[in-house]
C-alpha cells in the first residue's frame, strides 16, 4: 500500500491543472434551461478538443485510453479548479457511455461514443417507473416486436434531462408475459421519435430538472437493443455498479471543499466556539477524509481484480448520507437567512432541498442496506 | 497510488488471523494462558517496524487490526511503540493517565497501567507525548472494566519521560486505532453470524430488515474506519505533512465504530447479549478501554493544531 503518485501521474496532474487554470470559463453555468444546454454542449466540445473527454475510454472511440487513476486525478483537479458541472452530458458520460463500452456492438459504439464525448448527443435515463422504484424488476413499460422494429408503450419517471435529450437508455419488457428480471431489454431509444410525450416535474427546490416520459406506439429499430434481447437486467446492473463505485469522485472532491468552507465560516462567525458545533465539524472532516480513503481503496481493488466489489454499495450509502449531513450543517450555520430562499435561487438551500435525492435515486439508502446485509455480510434475502 | 493489498501483505494478514484463531481465541480473552506473552513476542509482532524488520506502518496496522479482532493483550500496543522509538526490549505495559480523553482537564491524578505482568516499564500518551516510566515489579493488578486487561493504579503517578521522536505518539494512536478497527469487525461478524442462525417468527432474524439494517450499518462503520486506517498508515509511512490529521481521524472513527458496533451487537443478540457467559460484552468493554488510549484530539482533526 502506498498513497504516493508515480512521477508520470504527477506530471499528468500538472497538465490537468495547467489546462484547467487557463480554460475554466469565468462565467457560471446559466440557470435558464436553453442557455444551460448550449453552455454544456460547448464546454463538452472544448474538453473533447483538448483531449480531456473520456480519459479512460478506449482510443478507437475518441477516448484517451488512460488509466482509472488518471481519470480520478482529472476529476479531482476538475473539481478543485471549480470547473462547471457537466450538466446535460452527465448521463451520457457517466451512465450511457460506460454501459455501451461494456455491452454494445461495434456499430453501436462507433456511432454513439464519439458523439457523447463531443457533446453532440445528450442522453437521459429510463429505468424507474411510477410502479417500479426500489423494486426496479417490476418494470411494466413494454415493447412488442413487429418486423425489425420494437413498438413501445408505457411510462418512465424521474428522467433527468428528458426535455433536452437525443437518446435514452431505456429498460423495458420485450417478452410478453415475462416476470421480474427476465424478459427485459436495454434499448437505445430515440427521444425525437413520434409518440413520445414529456411532462416536466418540479422539485421541492423549484427547479424543473426531471420529467415523466410517456410512450404511445413509439417505433425503435430492433438493432438498437444493447447486449441482446432479454439481457436488459444484466446490462442495466453493469451501469449501476459503476455508478455506485467510481462515479462519485467529483462529488467527493466537492464535499472536501464544502467541509473546509463550513469550518472557515464557523470560525468567522464564532459558531465554532460552541462545542457541539466544533464536534460535529470535526466528525464531518474525519468522515470526508475516510470517504476519500474508501473510494481510493475501491479503485485500487478494481485495478487489481478488474471488478468493483459489493463494497461499492458501502461507498454509495455512506457518501450520500454524509452529503446530506454536510448540507444540514450548512443550513444550521446559516441561521434564519435560509428563510429568504426563493425558487430559482442557486444557493446551498437549493442544494439542501435537492440533496434528498442522494438517498433516493440510484437505489435508496434502504435498498443499499439490503444489498450490504445480503452481499457483504451474507444475511438471508428478504425479497 | 494503491490502497489494495498485494499478495505478500494479504498472506501476512491471513497468516496472522489464522494464528490468532488457533492460539488467541476471543472467547478466551479474559483468561489467557500464562505463556501467551512469550508466544506473541516470538511471532515478532512487537518489532515489525524496527529497522531490522523493515516493515511499514501500513502492514503493521493491518496485522494489528487482526490481533485486535481477537482482543489480543493491550500491552502489544505499548510494547511495539516502545521498542520502535525507545529501543526497549521485553514487555512494556500500557499506561492511561487520569486525564485521558477528558476535555479541559489538566495533568495529574493516578495513572492506570494495564497488562503489567512481566513488564518493567509502562508507556502511554502522557502530557501530549508518548512517554515511558519504570513500574514496580510486584504490582498487584486487579480486573477492571475490560476483563482481558487487568489494571493497577499508580498514585502518585511515576515520573514519565517522553520518548524523543514525535512520531511515537502517532504510532501509538495508529496501532490503537487498528485494535479498535479489529474490535469493530469482531462485533460486526458476531452479530451477522448470530442473525443467520437465531430464529424468531419461524425465520432467521437477519431476514428482517430492522435487524439486517443494524448489521449493514455495522459493516459501513467498519469499512469507513478501516479505509481511513489504511490511508493514515500510508500517510505516516510517506512522511506526509497531514499524517497527524489522518491518524487522529482514523482513531476517532475507529473508536466510534468499535463502541457503536459493540453496542449494536448486544442489541442483535437480545437477552443472551446481556449475559456474562456470552461474548458480545467483551468487545464493548475493550472498545471503551481503547477509547482512552491516545484519544483523538478534536483540534487536530479540525486543523487547528499542527
Amino acid at each position: 500500500m502506498d498513497i504516493r503518485y508515480s512521477a508520470e501521474e504527477q506530471r499528468f496532474r500538472e497538465e490537468c491543472r495547467a489546462w484547467l487554470h487557463d480554460n475554466v470559463p469565468a462565467e457560471k453555468r446559466p440557470l435558464n434551461a436553453d442557455a444551460a444546454l448550449d453552455f454544456d454542449k460547448a464546454w463538452q466540445r472544448r474538453l473533447f478538443d483538448a483531449g480531456w473527454a473520456g480519459i479512460n475510454w478506449p482510443k478507437e472511440y475518441g477516448g484517451r485510453g488512460l488509466s482509472i487513476v488518471q481519470q480520478v486525478i482529472w476529476l479531482e483537479e476538475y473539481a478543485k479548479a471549480h470547473a462547471p458541472w457537466i450538466g446535460a452530458n452527465f448521463v451520457g458520460i457517466n451512465h450511457g457511455g460506460p454501459t455501451l463500452i461494456i455491452n454494445a456492438s461495434e456499430e453501436q459504439k462507433a456511432y454513439h461514443l464519439p458523439r457523447i464525448l463531443k457533446g453532440e448527443a445528450i442522453w437521459c435515463q429510463g429505468f424507474s417507473e411510477p410502479g417500479a422504484g426500489s423494486d426496479l424488476a417490476g418494470i411494466k413499460t413494454k415493447a412488442r416486436i413487429e418486423g425489425d422494429e420494437l413498438v413501445i408503450n408505457g411510462s418512465k419517471i424521474w428522467t433527468s434531462f428528458a426535455h433536452v435529450a437525443d437518446w435514452q437508455e431505456l429498460v423495458l419488457r420485450t417478452e410478453e408475459g415475462s416476470a421480474r428480471h427476465r424478459g427485459l431489454s436495454w434499448v437505445i431509444c430515440d427521444m425525437h421519435a413520434p409518440g413520445i410525450e414529456i411532462r416536466p416535474i418540479r422539485k421541492i427546490s423549484g427547479q424543473v430538472e426531471f420529467a415523466q416520459v410517456f410512450y404511445d406506439d413509439v417505433r425503435i429499430p430492433l438493432e438498437n437493443v444493447v447486449g441482446g434481447l432479454g439481457n436488459g437486467w444484466k446490462v442495466a446492473m453493469s451501469t449501476l455498479s459503476f455508478e455506485r463505485g467510481t462515479g462519485f469522485i467529483a462529488d467527493q472532491v466537492k464535499q472536501s471543499q464544502e467541509i473546509e468552507e463550513l469550518i472557515a465560516r464557523a470560525r468567522a462567525s464564532g459558531a465554532i466556539k460552541d462545542d457541539r458545533i466544533a464536534a460535529q465539524l470535526a466528525q464531518l472532516r474525519a468522515e470526508v477524509a475516510a470517504l476519500r480513503a474508501m473510494t481510493y481503496r475501491n479503485i485500487s481493488e478494481v485495478i487489481r481484480t478488474n471488478q468493483p466489489g459489493a463494497e461499492a454499495s458501502v461507498i454509495r450509502l455512506f457518501g450520500s448520507e454524509l452529503g446530506q449531513r454536510l448540507e444540514r450543517m450548512a443550513m444550521l450555520l446559516a441561521g434564519p437567512d435560509v428563510l429568504d430562499f426563493r425558487y430559482g435561487d442557486d444557493t446551498f438551500v437549493g442544494d439542501y432541498l435537492r440533496g434528498f435525492a442522494g438517498t433516493i435515486a440510484g437505489g435508496s439508502a434502504q435498498i443499499q442496506r439490503d444489498i450490504i446485509g445480503e452481499r457483504v455480510l451474507g444475511l438471508p434475502k428478504s425479497r | 497510488m494503491d490502497l489494495s493489498l498485494d499478495s505478500e501483505l494479504e498472506s501476512l494478514v491471513t497468516a496472522t488471523g489464522d494464528w490468532c484463531r488457533d492460539n488467541l481465541p476471543l472467547e478466551a480473552s479474559r483468561n489467557r494462558p500464562p505463556g501467551i506473552w512469550g508466544e506473541l513476542e516470538a511471532m515478532g509482532w512487537t518489532g515489525m517496524t524496527a529497522e531490522a524488520m523493515g516493515l511499514d506502518h501500513a502492514s503493521e496496522a493491518l496485522v494489528f487490526a487482526e490481533l485486535g479482532r481477537y482482543l489480543a493483550p493491550v500491552a502489544l500496543l505499548s510494547t511495539a511503540v516502545a521498542a520502535r522509538w525507545a529501543g526497549t526490549a521485553g514487555k512494556v505495559a500500557l499506561a492511561v493517565p487520569a486525564a485521558a480523553g477528558r476535555v479541559g482537564s489538566g495533568q495529574g491524578g493516578p495513572v492506570r497501567v494495564f497488562d503489567t505482568d512481566g513488564a518493567g516499564h509502562a508507556l502511554g500518551l502522557v502530557g501530549g507525548a508518548a512517554a515511558l516510566a519504570a513500574i514496580p515489579a510486584d504490582l498487584a493488578a486487579e480486573p477492571g472494566l475490560d476483563l482481558s486487561a487487568p489494571l493497577a493504579k499508580l498514585d502518585p503517578a511515576p515520573a514519565f519521560t517522553p520518548v524523543g521522536d514525535g512520531r511515537a505518539v502517532l504510532h501509538l494512536q495508529l496501532v490503537a486505532a487498528a485494535f479498535a478497527v479489529g474490535c469493530a469487525d469482531a462485533a460486526r461478524d458476531m452479530a451477522a453470524d448470530y442473525a443467520k442462525v437465531r430464529e424468531q417468527f419461524e425465520r432467521p432474524i437477519g431476514w428482517f430488515q430492522a435487524l439486517k439494517h443494524i448489521c449493514s450499518d455495522m459493516a459501513v462503520r467498519s469499512a469507513v474506519a478501516r479505509s481511513q486506517l489504511c490511508y493514515a498508515a500510508c500517510a505516516l509511512d510517506a512522511g506526509e505533512g497531514d499524517a497527524a490529521f489522518h491518524i487522529a481521524s482514523a482513531k476517532h472513527l475507529a473508536d466510534q465504530a468499535a463502541i457503536d458496533n459493540s453496542r449494536a451487537n448486544i442489541q442483535v443478540h437480545g437477552g443472551i447479549g446481556m449475559t456474562d457467559e456470552a461474548y458480545p460484552h467483551l468487545c464493548l468493554k475493550r472498545a471503551h478501554l481503547l477509547a482512552f488510549v491516545a484519544p483523538a484530539d478534536q483540534a487536530i482533526i479540525l486543523g487547528e493544531a499542527a
